[in-house]
């Protein structure tokens, strides 16, 4: 008898290493700042600008003299905010429209599908920067631009494989038994279809991210003083700090790469897990 | 496979040729790379609705002024030879260079001056920045030509300007105070349009000077590429072109010291932060020695009514930490916009007052509403930093950071309730309140100037330093009292010399003009 994917997912080491890397960090962004009462917007003007790593401020001071623990606690709170919520959104738009275009076909296909060619045509970069231009640099514009574009990578996935599912005899059944179409893609397409999107929702997860850190260095990003990780590494530009300043830019960009490296790993656990032909062990 | 090797080896070969090729032409027209941090916004000088610098350092280039104004206030001839006073103080005419000649030939003469300022004077025209003319005769406070009366600008011979003034005008100051802001244009290539049209014409686009640089194509906001001017009256330097390209300011000086750049904007400012890194980088650097920033704090008089509100986010604000923030250390803290190690003084001193500042807060009415704080992008920290000494006294502050030109269009408009700005300040008393306290540009939107302009009509028309040095203490208390903007401090700079350009006057360059007829190319 094959095992259920999540005591699939609990054997693999490395999906659960980053799970629980991704845990700790998630606790960490949101429980520390509260217990060791970090102010990430409040000047320390005796400890001064750009100070050294001391036992005060763990990971010294920005220009401003403040704590860079508690903007990059801070920032890791914008930032997983923003990774996470508009990956949700891109999901919450993408399937069902993958959905759609798969089962319906014809000028629903037509459509949507051409729709995803439009969006992707253009380099992401750009058009999330112009809308965060016309929306204005906040953390809940960013989410939403971030979600709203992100929609046509898990609609194509799910169109493809509601494409392969569509035919299936438990669909033609279903639909000779005169199910709504609702009820056809709800509870025959859907849970057939929606594997690869588990995995890929970390994924998405990581790109926005990387997405955020990109605005926030181009200087579109979040609103001052609000930190983020893409902002803290924003004072990599100068170049006094990239040679002579690291303990400032180097924490936030450890915490991109290993939460994207998380969430990917966490990605590639899922799609094994749930596909049952990886049970056993890699192939 | 041997074939594949070949063809490869082929490639690379043409490759190579084509990048000598390259090289030989670059050899041939020796180009001088010139980094701005931010874009000019006109290439007409009496278009520029953020009047700044950065659009003044790139008119300079193309366009020529009267003389050039060294740092420490003293100066040289340019499109003027000389100038003497006349008229009993009243008049000063200028005895112009006759070797100066437009770009497309045409030699320069009093009259394209006299019609320049006769043109941008024109009520018709739609000339932004006029409130410089406001000083001739026969012009309003808004530098507009009052009808009925006599111009004050004529060219009385073909090669001798005369400008009449309000009031007694030594030529020097009027030089230190306009000189920026007064260019000569083609006015022979005007003759044709409606004053109401100027703005309108290609002929902008594509300008036509008399400076030291031709116009050669511009990509708008990002890069403009300038021949020498060889027939420029004060000489030409040793290079054919400049392109001048707009580079974040983090950038600028990571581009010099890797050879991207020869020289940046303004005189290759740095930093105390930055220089042990310029220093590493092989780039010299040297300290200025006067004042060539000051900074303020814009006020919207019109969102934030209240005099005790304002005096009140004055006692906030910790300039001493603003402006060690700032300057690391080159600068001082003030309560005024008169320039330190000027003739002129000011006995005002600044102080922090939280309590003080709490109480204003309520006389004034402060209702707990979030006004908006707008800055560039490199004083974000700054903002920071302001935002949190407001918070302390119970000011909600919100930061939105622009662009240079959005910022002053900005509160132009009366978009944003503040905004921090800096300037190069002048020797003279009313460098600075002149022009923001008029009708012309009236930036804090003032609901009533004439208090302020009383005393500047005062000051301006005082001929010894004595009285008006009393005027000027009482503008500056009535500045105090009232508080349309903040001053912060003023600072000094350090100077980034070229690696490969000799003879720059750096320091001058804060002043908006370079005196590139003079730059070398060092030899390597």
């Amino acid at each position: 008898m094959g095992r259920s994917p999540w005591a699939r997912f609990r054997a693999d080491r490395r999906a659960m290493v980053c799970l629980y890397l991704l845990c700790a960090e998630l606790l960490a962004v949101l429980l520390l700042p509260p217990l060791l009462g970090l102010e990430p917007n409040v000047s320390d003007l005796e400890a001064g600008f750009w100070a050294l790593p001391s036992a005060e401020h763990p990971l010294g001071t920005d220009d401003v003299g403040r704590d860079l623990l508690a903007r990059l606690l801070s920032g890791g709170q914008v930032s997983l905010f923003i990774g996470l919520s508009s990956a949700a959104i891109s999901t919450a738009l993408g399937v069902p429209l993958g959905l759609l275009a798969g089962y319906r076909r014809g000028a629903w296909e037509f459509w949507i599908m051409r729709l995803a060619d439009i969006f992707q045509t253009f380099p992401s970069i750009v058009l999330v920067l112009c809308l965060v231009t016309v929306v204005g640099p906040a953390a809940l514009n960013i989410v939403l631009v971030l979600g709203l574009l992100g929609w046509t990578g898990i609609a194509r996935l799910v169109y493809g494989n509601t494409l392969a599912v569509r035919e299936r005899e438990y669909v033609l059944a279903a639909r000779a038994l005169g199910a709504r179409t609702g009820t056809i893609l709800r509870r025959n397409i859907l849970p057939n279809v929606i594997s690869p999107v588990w995995c890929s929702i970390p994924l998405r997860a990581g790109r926005a991210i990387l997405s955020e850190s990109s605005l926030s260095f181009l200087g579109f990003g979040i609103r001052a003083p609000q930190a983020s990780w893409g902002s803290m590494i924003q004072y990599a530009s100068n170049l006094t700090v990239l040679t002579g300043r690291p303990w400032v830019w180097l924490p936030p960009g450890l915490c991109i790469i290993l939460t994207v490296l998380c969430l990917a790993g966490i990605g590639d656990g899922l799609r094994d897990a749930l596909d049952p032909r990886f049970d056993g062990g890699r192939p | 496979m041997k074939r594949l090797i070949a063809l490869l080896m082929a490639a690379v070969f043409a490759l190579g040729l084509t990048a000598c090729g390259g090289e030989k032409e670059t050899a041939e027209q020796v180009t001088v790379r010139y980094g701005l941090s931010n874009a000019w916004d006109s290439l007409m000088p009496y278009n520029s609705p953020s009047g700044s610098n950065y659009t003044r350092i790139i008119c300079d280039k193309i366009y020529d002024r009267l003389a050039y104004v060294h740092a420490d206030g003293t100066l040289d001839p340019r499109g003027a030879k000389s100038w003497e006073s006349t008229d009993d103080g009243m008049a000063v005419l200028f005895h112009l260079d006759e070797k100066a000649a437009f770009h497309d030939g045409t030699p320069v003469t009093a009259q394209h001056w006299a019609d320049t300022i006769a043109l941008i004077t024109n009520p018709d025209c739609p000339a932004l920045g006029r409130g410089t003319f406001s000083v001739l005769a026969g012009t309003d406070s808004n530098g507009c030509a009052v009808a009925g009366e006599q111009l004050g600008a004529e060219a009385v011979d073909e090669y001798t300007l005369k400008l009449t003034f309000k009031s007694p005008t030594a030529p020097e100051d009027f030089l230190l105070d306009k000189n920026r802001e007064l260019y000569v244009l083609p006015t022979h290539l005007l003759a044709d349009t409606d004053p109401a049209d100027i703005m309108e014409l290609e002929l902008w686009s594509a300008p036509v000077g008399s400076g030291p640089c031709k116009f050669v194509e511009e990509i708008p906001g990002s890069q403009l590429v300038l021949d020498i001017n060889k027939d420029y009256q004060l000489g030409c330097p040793d290079f054919d072109q400049l392109v001048i390209t707009v580079i974040d300011k983090s950038n600028l000086l990571s581009s010099l010291i890797s050879g991207d750049l020869d020289y940046y904007a303004f005189g290759g400012n740095l930093s105390m932060d930055d220089a042990e890194t310029a220093k590493a980088g092989g780039i010299e650097v040297l300290e200025g020695e006067v004042p060539n920033t000051f900074y303020e704090l814009m006020l919207n008089c019109e969102t934030i009514p209240s005099a005790e509100v304002r005096r009140a986010i004055d006692l906030a604000l910790d300039k001493e930490a603003l402006c060690l923030q700032s300057t690391h250390g080159l600068g001082e803290p003030t309560a005024t916009d008169v320039t330190p190690g000027t003739e002129y003084t000011c006995a005002l001193t600044w102080q922090r007052d939280v309590e003080e500042a709490k109480t204003l807060l309520e006389q004034g009415g402060y209702d707990g509403r979030t006004y908006t704080l707008a800055c560039t992008s490199n004083r974000s920290g700054l903002a920071a930093l302001m935002q949190q000494e407001l918070a302390e006294v119970g000011m909600n502050v919100t930061i939105e950071t622009v662009d240079s030109a959005a910022l002053f269009s900005g509160m132009a408009d009366g978009k944003y309730d503040m905004a921090i700005a800096s300037h190069t300040p002048g020797a003279l008393p009313l460098w600075f309140t002149e022009s923001r306290l008029s009708e012309s540009n009236n930036i804090f939107h003032i609901a009533d100037l004439e208090p302020y302009t009383y005393y500047i009509d005062q000051i301006k028309s005082s001929s010894g330093w004595e009285t008006r040095q009393v005027m000027l203490d009482k503008l500056q208390e009535l500045l105090a009292d009232q508080r349309p903007f903040i001053p912060l401090w003023f600072g000094r700079t350090l100077h980034a010399q070229s690696p490969t350009v000799d003879n720059i006057d750096y320091p001058s360059s804060s002043f908006s003009n370079e005196n590139i007829w003079a730059w070398r190319m060092k030899e390597a």
